[in-house]
């Protein structure tokens, strides 16, 4: 069996519960296993209900007041029960702020492998091999689960296209929850992060810069560069962690999400949190030192070269046409 | 409160990364290694809490010669004593076997209050070893914390994960607990030169496999729990499109290429 765990929010599926299914449906179809799909919550009906279009072989609806709200004690107890009773080959959770926050203590407690932040997957005869990124998305790590499964993993965010989610007509079954220990920890609150008033959703053309930038003041050839080609100015989260730029600047997972007709990364490798955040723009162009960095899987135009000549050839280039 | 803040070595993000000939890893031979930057998150919200609310701040790290000087700069940047798990038979751990090493030395110096590490390394970053810690512990823990206020009864803390979509989540958490620091919840200080003087009288201890007494197939590569078939490059599967010549030809070629083939300008 493969399982995969939903993730839900306010009574939504999260769109990497889709990913994650198109993950588990081709594992399922390799492996020839039947899929199953865990909905943890206090009333999953509706969930339920949207998952049973596609192609699982059965949801499990595993229900109980406190599971109303995400903790990571529950979770851990429900799941070990769960994993403990139906012995699956494989379960899938997001890379995510929340599966990547009780994946590791359900692989601990089941002392079992976790392979976390997968990409890609293969079948080589019976075995199956999970690739994830290593050295912030710079080189992939292939590896080999030891022992007997279940094996656990985490698939990185984007990895797996959501739109192929296969259809069918899923069976539901519920899990009887026990839950006596009071979990350790508790939500008191969830408030939008302190943003600014910068909305960079419907900028046409945004210049972005990265930490190849080295210093605050280097920053100005961003802005001289936006300037000059009449656009907004973007950021990396380094460069905001850093301070030279306010939080608002931020592009990516925990910033803000662009899709500009043009997008222009200088001195950004490309972590695949910076990614997810930019990577449908209409045409991306990159410029950055190194040739091996990720930004280059997703761009369109790359120079690979200095950007300390690149930017100021440019802005000189764009000054000239708009005088013209 | 005594707050132990985990450290990873890991190569300094300048070096120019080459994969080994097994290609199971890089050539690390050569390579200078540096405190996994998160790490260095955690290590200043460790000294600010101590500076807040008293106790002390212990440095943690496994490995050869790059984790002793490792823990030296956390020392130096304010730590007051370094514990580093020293033994060729860590050599080959995952995150599974490290992090039953440092739970097993957490457990071995006894009454540590919290227990701190950076969100993700530079180098695996999968951000699974902080927390898996925290289950061998049997503590609470919270990952991607933005913000930490420990309650004045010293009995629990409140932490802000941040979460995707630019939402600030507040957890209520018993103590003991681990968390996991996210980048940017401070500015973490440099060791001044008083500092670095100041390390070299502080305590450093070194721990064995034996000292933990944890069996050899719970450690190293024997306590792993998968196994590295091949570490490469990524195919590039991209459509990019490289533009070559000087700097001034490049930028050139470019502008050419956006007006008149990709039309967005």
């Amino acid at each position: 069996m493969i399982f995969v765990i939903a993730e839900h929010k306010d009574n939504k599926l999260r769109p990497i519960t889709s990913e994650l299914l198109v993950f588990g449906q081709r594992v399922a179809r390799d492996f020839g296993q039947p899929l199953t799909a865990v909905l943890l919550g206090s009333n999953t009906a509706g969930l339920a209900a949207e998952l049973k279009s596609d192609k699982i072989d059965r949801i499990l609806q595993a229900e109980h007041a406190d599971l109303a709200e995400y903790n990571p004690d529950s979770y851990v107890h429900v799941l070990q029960s769960i994993l403990s009773r139906d012995k699956p080959f494989l379960v899938l959770m997001g890379h995510t702020t929340q599966g990547m926050d009780f994946a590791p203590r359900l692989a601990v407690r089941l002392r079992r492998p976790l392979i976390a932040g997968c990409v890609e997957y293969e079948k080589q005869g019976d075995r199956l091999i999970l690739t994830r990124q290593i050295f912030n998305a710079k080189m992939n790590m292939k590896t080999s689960v030891r022992g007997e499964p279940p094996y656990l993993a985490t698939a990185s965010p984007g990895a797996f296209p959501s739109d192929e989610v296969e259809s069918g007509n899923a069976e539901v079954a519920m899990f009887p929850v026990e839950l006596t220990e009071a979990p350790k920890r508790k939500v008191l609150s969830r408030v939008e992060a302190p943003r600014g008033q910068m909305d960079l959703s419907s900028a046409p053309i945004i210049v972005s810069g990265g930490r190849g930038l080295k210093l605050k003041e280097n920053f100005k050839l961003i802005f001289e560069l936006a300037e000059a080609i009449g656009g907004s100015v973007g950021a990396s989260r380094p460069v905001v962690d850093a301070e030279w730029l306010p939080r608002e600047y931020q592009i990516g997972s925990s910033g803000q999400t662009v899709s500009p007709r043009l997008y222009i990364a200088v001195g950004i490798s490309g972590a695949i949190q910076h990614l997810v955040g930019m990577q449908t723009s209409r045409c991306i162009v990159a410029i950055n030192k190194d040739s091996e960095a990720p930004i280059f899987k997703v761009a369109h135009y790359g120079i690979v070269d200095d950007l300390f000549k690149v930017v100021p050839a440019l802005t000189k280039i764009f000054k000239q046409l708009r005088q013209a | 409160m005594k707050v132990i803040s985990c450290i990873k070595p890991v190569p300094d993000p300048a070096s120019r990364l080459i994969i080994n000939e097994a290609k199971t890893w890089i050539k690390d031979q050569e390579l200078t290694f540096v405190a996994s930057e998160a790490d260095n998150y955690a290590l200043e919200e460790a000294l600010r809490l101590k500076e807040k609310h008293g106790g002390e701040v212990v440095v943690l790290s496994l490995g050869g010669e790059e984790a002793a000087r490792v823990l030296r700069s956390g020392l130096a940047m304010g730590a007051d004593r370094a514990i580093h798990l020293l033994d060729p038979k860590f050599k080959g751990s995952d995150e599974f076997a490290a992090a039953a090493a440092l739970a097993r030395a957490i457990q071995k110096d006894g009454s540590a209050d919290l227990v701190l590490a950076g969100v993700q390394s530079d180098d695996l970053g999968t951000g699974m070893t902080g927390t898996m810690m925290a289950e061998f512990l049997g503590w609470a823990h919270a990952t991607v914390v933005v913000g930490v206020e420990v309650q004045p009864d010293n009995k629990s803390l409140r932490a802000q994960r941040e979460l995707e979509g630019g939402i600030n989540e507040t957890v209520e958490l018993t103590l003991p607990a681990v968390l996991t620091i996210q980048f940017g919840i401070n500015h973490p200080r440099y060791a001044s030169l008083k500092g670095i003087m100041a390390a070299k009288k502080k305590e450093f201890k070194a721990w064995s496999a034996a000292d933990l007494e944890l069996p050899d197939n719970a450690i190293g590569r024997a306590g792993a729990t998968y196994d590295v078939t091949e570490v490469l490059f990524p195919e590039r599967k991209s459509r990019v499109e490289i533009i070559s010549g000087t700097p001034e030809e490049a930028a050139a070629n470019l502008v050419e290429k956006l007006r008149k083939e990709a039309k967005v300008i």
